[in-house]
C-alpha cells in the first residue's frame, strides 16, 4: 500500500507542477499538457492499484502485505550508500586515485573484509583504474592536490 | 534480395576492417564477462560501456554495444548452470535443467550446446533481419505522427503485459519513467519544464544514469543487503575436455535448437524484454513436444538448447524494430536507441537507405561476433568461469568503482553520479516493492518521442483525436493495444468467478 500512496502523491505533484506551466489548448497543447495528462493518469493507476491491495487483502487477511527485509538490511545498505556518497562527495577535493581508493576500501570492510587485504586490494583497484580510465582511456577524472 | 547480399558483403568489408573486428571482439568479450557476473546484466553494461564509445565513431560503436547485447545471452547460460546463478534474467530458465546436467557431472555438454544454440539460433536470426528489414523499412516510410503515437502506446502497454507480475504496477513504471521524460526542455517549444532553476536538468534527466542506477546500482545494492556471510559462493570449473557433447545430445538438442530460433525470432519482434520471454516460451514448447517430458527439471539438454537458442535468437531480431522504424521495443534496444542518438545517428525507417554503410556493416558485425563468441565459449568457458572464483564481497566494490567512473565520464559532471546513487536507491525499493525497472527506462528513453508525435498529431488534426482512430495502422496498434489490456480484467474475472464456483460446490 506505501507503493500506491507514494505514486499517487507523485502523480499528484506531477500534476499541480503542470498546472504552473502553460497548458494550451488541445488545437495548440501547452507545455504542461502531456505532463498534466501523466500525472493524472499515474494518480489513477495508483488508485486502481491501492483498490487491487486492499480486494486481495480483504480476501486473505493473513497474508503479509509485502516480505520484511532481512535483518540489518537497510543498515548495510545505508552504509554502503554511505561510503559511495563520501567518496563522490570528495572527489573534486581529493583527486580522483584518492577517492577510488577511499571508495574501495570502504566498500570492502563493509563486507567486512581484513584491513589488510582490503588496503592492498583498494591501492591495487585505484591505481589499475587510474592506468585505465585516465592514462589509458583519456578520460579527464578531477585530479587531486598531487596532480593525479 | 539481391542488392541486400550485395550490401551486406560490403558490410563485411567494413566489419573485418581491423579497427572494426577489434571492437567487435572487445564488445564480444565484455558481453560474455557482462552475462557471466552476476548483478551486472547487459542494461548496465551497455550503459556503462557507452562512454568508452565516445571516441569512435558511430558504426564501431554501435558494432561493440551491439557485441555486449548478444555476446551476455553467451555468457549467462554460464552460472545458470554451474552456480544454479542465472548471469542475467534471459538465463533463469537455463537454470532448471543446466544444473542439474552441472550435478550429474554433465557441466560440460550443457555449456557446450548453450554455446552452439546460441550460435544457431542469433546466425539464423541475422538471416532473418537481412530479409525482413529493408521491405519493413520501406512500409514504415508510410508512418506519420499518430502511427508513431499509437505504436508506442502499443509497445507500452504490451512491454506492462508481459514484463510479469501485475499489469497496473508495469504501466504505472512506463507513466514514471514518461513524467522523467519530460524534465528538461519540451521538445516542440524549447521551454524549460519542472528544472526548478537548475541549469543541470536543462539537458533532461540522463537516461545513462537511470540505466546503471535502476539496473547495476539497483542489483549491488540487493547484494549489499545480504550478509556477508551469505555472499560466498562455490563453482567447479569443468576441464576443456570435458566440454564436447555427444552425439546423442546434439541430436537431442538439433530440434531444440530450431524451434528455439523460430520462438526467439518472433518474440524479438514485439514488444517486451523479449530474450527472457523466449526463453519461457521455448522451454514450456521443448517439454510439450518431448518424447521425455519427465526429463525436464532432471537434466533434460532440450531445456538447456531450447532456451539458449531462443533468447539469442530474440536479441537478434529484436534490432529489426529499432532499425527500421526507430521505436526500441524492450530495454537494451532502448539503451542502445540512447547510445545510437549520442552519435548522431536517428534511427527509423530512413536508417538503411540515408545510413547503408552503417546498417549492413553492424548486421555483418553480428555474423563474425556469434562466431567470435562460440569460438570464445567452447574452448575458453573455463577461463571465463573462473571469474566466479573472485568473491562477490570485492567483486561489487569493484563494479560499484567502475559505475562511478563510468558514470563520471558521460559528461564529466559529478552531478550525474549523483543522480546515479538516486536513481540506485529508487531501484532498490522498487526492487523490495516488486516493481519492474525496464518499463521505467522505456517510458524515459521514448517518452520526448511520443510527446513530440502526440501533439503533432493533434495538431496535424486541428485538436480531433478521431486522427488516431481514422488513419487504419494507428486504428488497428489501438485496438491491439485496447485487446492487451482488456484481456488481464476478464482473465481476472473468469478466474474469480471460477473460482468461487468451487468454493460453493465444496461448500456444498
Amino acid at each position: 500500500m506505501t507503493s500506491a500512496i507514494a505514486l499517487f502523491l507523485f502523480g499528484g505533484l506531477t500534476a499541480a507542477l503542470s498546472l504552473q506551466l502553460p497548458i494550451g489548448t488541445l488545437r495548440a497543447p501547452g507545455t504542461g499538457l502531456f505532463p498534466l495528462a501523466l500525472g493524472v493518469m499515474l494518480m489513477a493507476l495508483a488508485a486502481a492499484h491501492a483498490v487491487q491491495l486492499h480486494l486481495s487483502r480483504s480476501k486473505a487477511p493473513g497474508e503479509p502485505a509485502a516480505k520484511k527485509a532481512s535483518n540489518g538490511a537497510t543498515a548495510r545498505v545505508a552504509l554502503f550508500m554511505a561510503v559511495v556518497a563520501l567518496a563522490t562527495a570528495l572527489l573534486q577535493v581529493i583527486g580522483y586515485v584518492a577517492s577510488a581508493f577511499l571508495l574501495m576500501l570502504g566498500l570492502l570492510r563493509v563486507f567486512r573484509v581484513k584491513w589488510s587485504t582490503a588496503t592492498l586490494v583498494a591501492a591495487l583497484a585505484a591505481a589499475a583504474s587510474h592506468l585505465l580510465f585516465v592514462l589509458w582511456l583519456k578520460i579527464p577524472m578531477p585530479p587531486g592536490p598531487l596532480g593525479f | 534480395m539481391i542488392e541486400s547480399l550485395q550490401l551486406l558483403l560490403g558490410g563485411f568489408a567494413t566489419a573485418l576492417t581491423p579497427q572494426n573486428l577489434l571492437y567487435c571482439v572487445v564488445g564480444a568479450i565484455v558481453g560474455t564477462l557482462v552475462g557471466i557476473l552476476p548483478g551486472l546484466g547487459p542494461i548496465a553494461g551497455i550503459a556503462l560501456l557507452i562512454p568508452a564509445t565516445f571516441g569512435l565513431n558511430a558504426t564501431s560503436a554501435l558494432i561493440m554495444l551491439a557485441g555486449i547485447y548478444y555476446g551476455a545471452m553467451y555468457g549467462g547460460s554460464t552460472t545458470s548452470i554451474l552456480m544454479n546463478v542465472p548471469g542475467e534474467t534471459a538465463s533463469v530458465i537455463t537454470c532448471i535443467d543446466g544444473y542439474k546436467m552441472a550435478q550429474q557431472g554433465r557441466a560440460g555438454p550443457a555449456l557446450a550446446i548453450a554455446a552452439l544454440g546460441s550460435f544457431v539460433g542469433g546466425t539464423i536470426a541475422i538471416f532473418g533481419l537481412v530479409l525482413i528489414a529493408p521491405p519493413l523499412a520501406n512500409a514504415a516510410l508510410a508512418f506519420g505522427p499518430p502511427e508513431f503515437a499509437s505504436l508506442m502506446v502499443f509497445a507500452f502497454v504490451v512491454l506492462s503485459n508481459v514484463t510479469g507480475g501485475s499489469l497496473v504496477k508495469a504501466l504505472m513504471m512506463v507513466v514514471v519513467g514518461l513524467i522523467f521524460g519530460t524534465i528538461g526542455l519540451d521538445p516542440v517549444t524549447g521551454d524549460a519544464r519542472f528544472t526548478f532553476g537548475s541549469a543541470y536538468l536543462l539537458g533532461g534527466i540522463e537516461f545513462v544514469a537511470v540505466a546503471i542506477g535502476v539496473f547495476g546500482l539497483g542489483e549491488i545494492l540487493v547484494n549489499a543487503a545480504k550478509p556477508a556471510a551469505q555472499l560466498e559462493q562455490h563453482v567447479t570449473v569443468p576441464r576443456l575436455r570435458d566440454l564436447y557433447p555427444s552425439i546423442a545430445d546434439l541430436k537431442r538438442s538439433i530440434g531444440a535448437m530450431l524451434r528455439g530460433t523460430g520462438i526467439g525470432f518472433f518474440t524479438g519482434l514485439i514488444p517486451g524484454p523479449a530474450p527472457v520471454i523466449a526463453t519461457y516460451a521455448a522451454y514450456t514448447i521443448e517439454k510439450r513436444v518431448s518424447k521425455h517430458p519427465e526429463e525436464f527439471g532432471n537434466g533434460a539438454i532440450e531445456g538447456v538448447a531450447g532456451p539458449e537458442t531462443a533468447n539469442n535468437a530474440a536479441t537478434q531480431s529484436a534490432f529489426i524494430p529499432l532499425f527500421v522504424i526507430g521505436i526500441p521495443f524492450g530495454p537494451v534496444p532502448a539503451i542502445l536507441l540512447g547510445a545510437l542518438l549520442i552519435h548522431g545517428v536517428t534511427p527509423g525507417p530512413l536508417l538503411i537507405s540515408e545510413r547503408p554503410e552503417l546498417f549492413w556493416t553492424v548486421v555483418a558485425s553480428m555474423y563474425i561476433g556469434n562466431f567470435i563468441l562460440l569460438l570464445l565459449n567452447l574452448p575458453f568457458v573455463p577461463l571465463f568461469a573462473n571469474m566466479l572464483r573472485v568473491p562477490k564481497k570485492v567483486m561489487l566494490p569493484l563494479i560499484m568503482l567502475f559505475c562511478v567512473t563510468g558514470m563520471f565520464s558521460v559528461n564529466n559532471s559529478v552531478l550525474d553520479i549523483w543522480m546515479m546513487l538516486g536513481c540506485g536507491v529508487l531501484g532498490y525499493i522498487l526492487r523490495g516493492w516488486a516493481y519492474e525497472g525496464a518499463p521505467l527506462l522505456l517510458g524515459l528513453v521514448l517518452g520526448p518521442k511520443l510527446e513530440v508525435a502526440f501533439r503533432q498529431s493533434v495538431m496535424i488534426s486541428h485538436g480531433d483525436f478521431g486522427i488516431f482512430f481514422a488513419r487504419p495502422v494507428s486504428l488497428a496498434l489501438l485496438l491491439a493495444t485496447l485487446a492487451f489490456l482488456v484481456f488481464p480484467l476478464v482473465r481476472f474475472a473468469w478466474r474469480s468467478r471460477r473460482g468461487a464456483a468451487t468454493t460453493k460446490e465444496e461448500s456444498r
